[in-house]
């Protein structure tokens, strides 16, 4: 599979001076490792396409091939200059798996690179990036009603009485997490759909967009999840 | 990192935790949130209509210490400014008095969102009292 790489974009390489496109590693022309200078994201580097569906096994391939062609062993005796960019190119490989194989992180990232942030304040402030109010509204009822819970068994109530409760709680928040996956699904595969078609900027935005909202919410729905696992516990 | 100590004192003994009625005309309710940490913050102003004075201020955060430290701390400066003057309480304020780490920047930053937010809420509840205030004051003739 190919990825981008109709962009101009190039980096030079230091050994002969000649160009290479920004997604390969070695020189066309000379063969040598090239340093990472001007270097292609995660997904260019890796070779695969901004999906985010990834073929798993795929991807551990590809980042197996790669390792070992950058192995600092094998430049043990090369000029420093390519032994650095055998570190250089070893060390912003393992990032690049690190964070595409995992799928929350890898929609993160995409997120990240595709979709700049909004408007930031005038002081870099501005961290209401247009969360729902609602969304707020649940988060907040559902932490009083942990809160309260909370309170309950310290002060000494029956186990059932507060371990009840605390289930009863627990449903409509994994309620919220089947109906927040089943969307971060779908969106995916509009997504990976529209890098398959080259959607215009203006269609992918609107997914972009409706993703940023899905991961918004997984923080506060992880949190929620641990604070009743954490009382369960106790 | 460590905690400041003036974090742990606010964390521990936290001023003005509650909540005033959300329909008072006088209350400004304002409800933030960060969604990288998850964090929620809750932080209400009461307003003294005649004199536009903050008479009481409370919160309730659900959050890490900073988070809870720096809205506690909010909630203290509110009382006693007016509604003019609490906007003028700058995220970095809070930084400085409680000695927040860079990483934990945000937490102010929401504390600030959280009183902006509140104090919006009371100025559109003011403006839609006078409003139907007028309506009242017209004459069904």
């Amino acid at each position: 599979m190919l990825s981008q790489t109709q962009t101009p974009t190039l980096q030079a390489c230091r050994s002969c001076g000649g160009g290479a496109p920004i997604d390969v590693h070695f020189c066309p022309q000379c063969t040598k490792i090239l340093s990472l200078g001007r270097h292609g994201d995660y997904f260019a580097f890796l070779g695969v396409s901004r999906k985010l569906n990834l073929d798993e096994g795929d991807l551990e391939q590809r980042f197996r091939t790669l390792s070992r062609q950058f192995h600092p062993d094998y430049f043990y005796n090369a000029p420093p200059a390519e032994r650095r960019a055998s570190l250089e190119r070893s060390s912003y490989l393992n990032d690049a798996y690190r964070t595409l194989r995992d799928p929350a992180q890898r929609v993160e990232y995409l997120l990240q690179l595709a979709l700049p942030r909004a408007v930031e304040g005038p002081e870099g402030t501005g961290s209401q990036q247009g969360i729902p109010p609602a969304l707020l509204e649940e988060v907040f009822a559902l932490n009083e009603e942990i809160d309260e819970i909370r309170q309950l068994r310290r002060s000494g109530a029956p186990v059932e009485a507060w371990q009840t409760r605390l289930e009863r709680a627990r449903a409509p928040i994994e309620a919220k997490r089947r109906t927040h996956e089943s969307e971060l699904r779908q969106l995916s595969a509009r997504w990976d759909q529209m890098v398959d078609a080259h959607a215009p900027d203006s269609e992918s935005r609107e997914v972009l967009g409706a993703l940023r909202q899905r991961v918004q919410e997984r923080t506060y729905i992880s949190n929620l999840l641990e604070g009743i696992e954490r009382e369960l516990a106790q | 990192m460590a905690y400041s100590t003036k974090v742990i004192e606010h964390y521990e003994h936290p001023r003005n935790v509650g909540s005033m009625p959300k329909d008072d005309p006088n209350v400004g309710t304002g409800l933030v949130g960060a969604p990288e940490c998850g964090d929620v913050m809750k932080l209400q102003v009461k307003v003294n209509p005649t004199t536009g004075v903050i008479d009481d201020a409370k919160f309730k955060t659900f959050g890490c210490g900073s988070a809870i430290a720096s809205s506690s701390l909010a909630t203290e400066w509110l009382k006693g400014k007016t509604v003019d003057q609490a906007l003028t309480i700058k995220n970095t304020d809070i930084v400085n008095e409680l000695s927040l780490p860079p990483v934990k920047i945000h937490c102010s930053v929401l504390a600030e969102d959280a009183i902006k937010a509140a104090i919006s809420d009371y100025k559109k509840k003011q403006t839609t009292a006078e409003k139907t205030e007028e309506e009242k004051a017209q004459p069904t003739a």
